[in-house]
């Protein structure tokens, strides 16, 4: 039963994670049609940063000056650094591509993760970085006999937060309603005097932020390594081919489809822990090629 | 002769298990190992053309933690030789790098690149056992003398190169490290019968799994595997495979996971508190960078080191060869060496003492078949201790070496105990020459599986 729970709580966590990843890669997608394959390598740097900054004022800050919630408010900086890097790429690097095929996005976008992971090694260097002062400081609640640190919970509901909020954000304001509008029609949008350039570049960031704040959240709970982008960002892609691409309910769905198959197989069958997940995407797309939310 | 019933203490004597004990540091004359060593004038006419080395290893990715120490230790070593006037006096070394993390097969073409089109005379690093097996037999086709520094599959030798010519290889190799493991373990807590095991999902972790499983139920009697994770090579979250192993209830927690992410799984098993609840051993845990473990690490675990080396054993003036090489490194790079540092750095010292040798009897240049007989058979001092190279197989062979975590204030990081080093005569835990290989008698996952198998007793 301990374990149950805990499995359930580590599966919300990772399903977390991967949501906010996902939501990001969707978000972008759904509005400028680019599969962002930079996207895991910009959680990594989000990851990096929150734990540089972090690092940094622990290592500076009189004992005890720099509270827990101190620590808590310094973690989104790292997602604001990497949505300010998107609000960089997009028109530098992106802008002259719209009118291009989809292999030239792919092309940049793999280029660009490329240089990024390079960027990392260069700047913070290959020995991993952490913040776990933050999860020590959190310490841990007792389920049953084990125990389940608290921080973890936290990421969960800044993931839930999110989620509510991205929501609300894409379907309650009036920037959502340019966004889904630009989304379904770019030239009619551009007739009605909505500026694309600045929604596009808009977009681009939101979806970098999520990325940022995933790779922010996740850094206390283990560390920034070298490569830590590439099995997410596959991860990711499987959420939303399950969920579909351009979904934001689809997101959320695949997150915790992926994140709980996931669990179960390392717990009950760890020999096709990861063939199960490849099958259930394969199954999705076999009856619904858009996924379980997707338009076509 | 079978031998039945025998206890484990008596058994473990006869495995030659010595727990170190440190020395207090001596002050002793200064002392030079063989890599410091003038070599005489070489004979006949040596040509002035720089000598072309390719190395490739991890650069990037979560290997690059451990990967990254071997070429710097490449690099020290032919900064070292070249200042004296390279290789023979003569032959300066010049090397080409590229990064192992581009995957096996675009390893391969790029070793036949470096061959064919960058006319490298040496190939040498490669850290990863899924790589060697592919290398090994394009560096026998294209007649590359090849000496590995890691990769250390027991594969390599038992079936991609049977019979090899031109491929060596400096590190342990793999066996030695479970076993090693067990046999630490075995000796710390022969109470654990309930084992739980988080391996990668590769051929290394495979390896670990099957060697320490057999020589630690060999040691130890009525053991059960109570618990197997196989995480995915580069993974970083260990949530679920922690709380399944702690799920088993298990005496021993044993994990070959290395590099970024075992420093991203001792994180997390902190904060599940599973270091509390079993004891901890692993084949590799401080096989990286040594300023990659933090103080947070657990204390008193069973920190592997591939069963190869680790920068404070022999600890003060015991090993001279170690403490002016540390001392190097530590000057070139101001970071502490690792296993992989100690492998490529001999590696060159090796090849160079090969050719000076081969000079001195045939003159001049040595032709590559006389730098190979050079090799094979050789003894040769390396801070690790004394190197052998086997001629059946050219693999290295030095005593296996592992130990327990502890803080200490002199080092900013967590490091393994120096009175606590646990080292066995490599003999006593591999397979000998020529012992029937996997396919040849006997189906089991390698020589020296088959041979504790079949030689050792089953402790009462």
């Amino acid at each position: 039963m301990t374990i149950l729970v805990i499995q359930i709580l580590n599966s919300f966590f990772y399903a977390a994670v991967l949501f906010l990843i996902a939501a990001g890669l969707s978000l972008i997608y759904g509005v400028m049609r680019i599969v962002n394959l930079a996207h895991g390598a910009l959680y990594a740097l989000g990851a990096y940063v929150s734990a540089w900054i972090v690092g940094s004022a622990v290592g500076h800050a009189v004992e005890g000056n720099l509270g827990l919630a101190g620590m808590l408010l310094l973690l989104p900086l790292g997602a604001i650094a990497i949505a300010a890097v998107g609000a960089l790429i997009e028109p530098t690097l992106l802008r002259p591509l719209y009118r291009r095929p989809e292999e030239y996005h792919l092309l940049v976008t793999f280029g660009l993760l490329m240089i990024l992971e390079d960027v990392m090694k260069f700047v913070f260097g290959r020995t991993p970085l952490s913040a776990g002062a933050i999860m020590d400081r959190m310490g841990s609640i007792p389920v049953g006999r084990l125990m389940y640190p608290t921080y973890n919970l936290f990421v969960v509901a800044v993931g839930l937060a999110a989620a509510i909020g991205l929501w609300a954000f894409i379907y309650r304001t009036k920037f959502g309603v340019i966004l889904r509008a630009t989304s379904q029609d770019r030239r009619m949008a551009a007739a009605l005097g909505i500026n694309v350039s600045r929604v596009y570049v808009q977009a681009f960031a939101i979806g970098c932020f999520m990325a940022g704040l995933g790779g922010a959240v996740v850094v206390p709970a283990q560390a920034a390594v070298l490569g830590l982008g590439i099995e997410v960002l596959i991860l990711a892609f499987v959420v939303v081919v399950i969920g579909g691409l351009g979904s934001l309910q689809g997101a959320l769905v695949g997150a915790l489809i992926v994140s709980f198959v996931r669990t179960a197989g390392i717990q009950f069958f760890p020999e096709i822990e990861l063939a199960v997940l490849y099958l259930i995407a394969a199954a999705v797309l076999l009856v619904r090629p858009t996924g379980l939310f997707g338009r076509a | 002769m079978e031998q039945r019933n025998v206890d484990r203490r008596s058994f473990l004597n006869q495995l030659g298990v010595v727990v170190g004990g440190a020395t207090a540091a001596t002050a002793i004359p200064a002392m030079n190992p063989a890599s410091a060593q003038t070599p005489a004038a070489p004979k006949g006419n040596i040509p002035d053309a720089p000598l072309k080395f390719g190395h490739m290893t991890f650069l990037t990715g979560p290997g690059a933690v451990l990967g990254e120490p071997s070429l710097k230790g490449h690099i020290l070593a032919a900064e070292e030789i070249n200042a004296k006037g390279g290789i023979l006096g003569k032959r300066k070394i010049e090397t080409i790098t590229a990064d192992e993390a581009a995957g096996t097969d675009a390893n391969v073409k790029e070793l036949r690149r470096m061959k064919l089109s960058e006319k490298i005379d040496m190939f040498t690093g490669v850290i990863s056992s899924g790589n060697t097996p592919a290398l090994g037999p394009v560096a026998e086709e294209l007649s590359v003398l090849t000496i590995f520094v890691d990769g250390c599959t027991d594969f390599l030798w038992d079936k991609a190169v049977p019979n090899p010519k031109f491929a060596f290889r400096i590190t342990n190799i793999q066996s030695a490290d479970g076993v090693t493991c067990a046999v630490a373990a075995a000796q710390a807590w022969p109470e654990a019968k309930r084992i739980a095991h988080i391996h990668p999902d590769y051929s290394y972790g495979r390896n670990a799994f099957d060697h320490f499983g057999l020589a630690f139920s060999k040691l130890v009697p009525g053991t059960q595997v109570v618990s197997e994770g196989w995480p995915k090579l580069g993974t970083t979250d260990f949530t679920a495979h922690i709380t399944k192993a702690m799920s088993s209830n298990p005496d021993l927690i044993v994990s070959s996971v290395w590099g970024g992410d075992y420093v991203a799984m001792y994180k997390q098993a902190l904060r599940y508190g599973m270091f509390n609840n079993a004891k901890f051993a692993s084949t590799i845990a401080f096989g990286v960078a040594p300023h990659a473990i933090g103080k947070d690490h657990p204390e008193g675990v069973i920190a592997g080191v591939h069963a190869n080396y680790y920068f404070t054993f022999p600890p003060g003036n015991r090993w001279p060869a170690n403490k002016i090489f540390v001392e190097k490194y530590y000057k070139r790079w101001n970071e502490y060496p690792n296993f992989q540092s100690d492998g490529a750095y001999h590696t060159l010292y090796m090849y160079k003492t090969a050719v000076e040798k081969a000079n001195r009897l045939t003159g001049g240049w040595p032709e590559e078949e006389a730098i190979i007989s050079q090799l094979e058979g050789m003894y040769f001092e390396t801070a690790a201790g004394d190197l052998y190279i086997r001629p059946d197989n050219h693999q290295g062979y030095k005593d296996a070496v592992t130990g327990f975590s502890k803080n200490v204030p002199e080092y900013p990081f967590q490091i393994l105990d120096p009175n606590r080093m646990v080292t066995i005569p490599i003999r006593n835990i591999t397979a000998p020459p020529h012992w029937p290989k996997p396919g040849h008698g006997h189906n089991d996952p390698t020589a020296t599986y088959n041979w504790i198998k079949e030689t050792w007793p089953q402790v009462a």
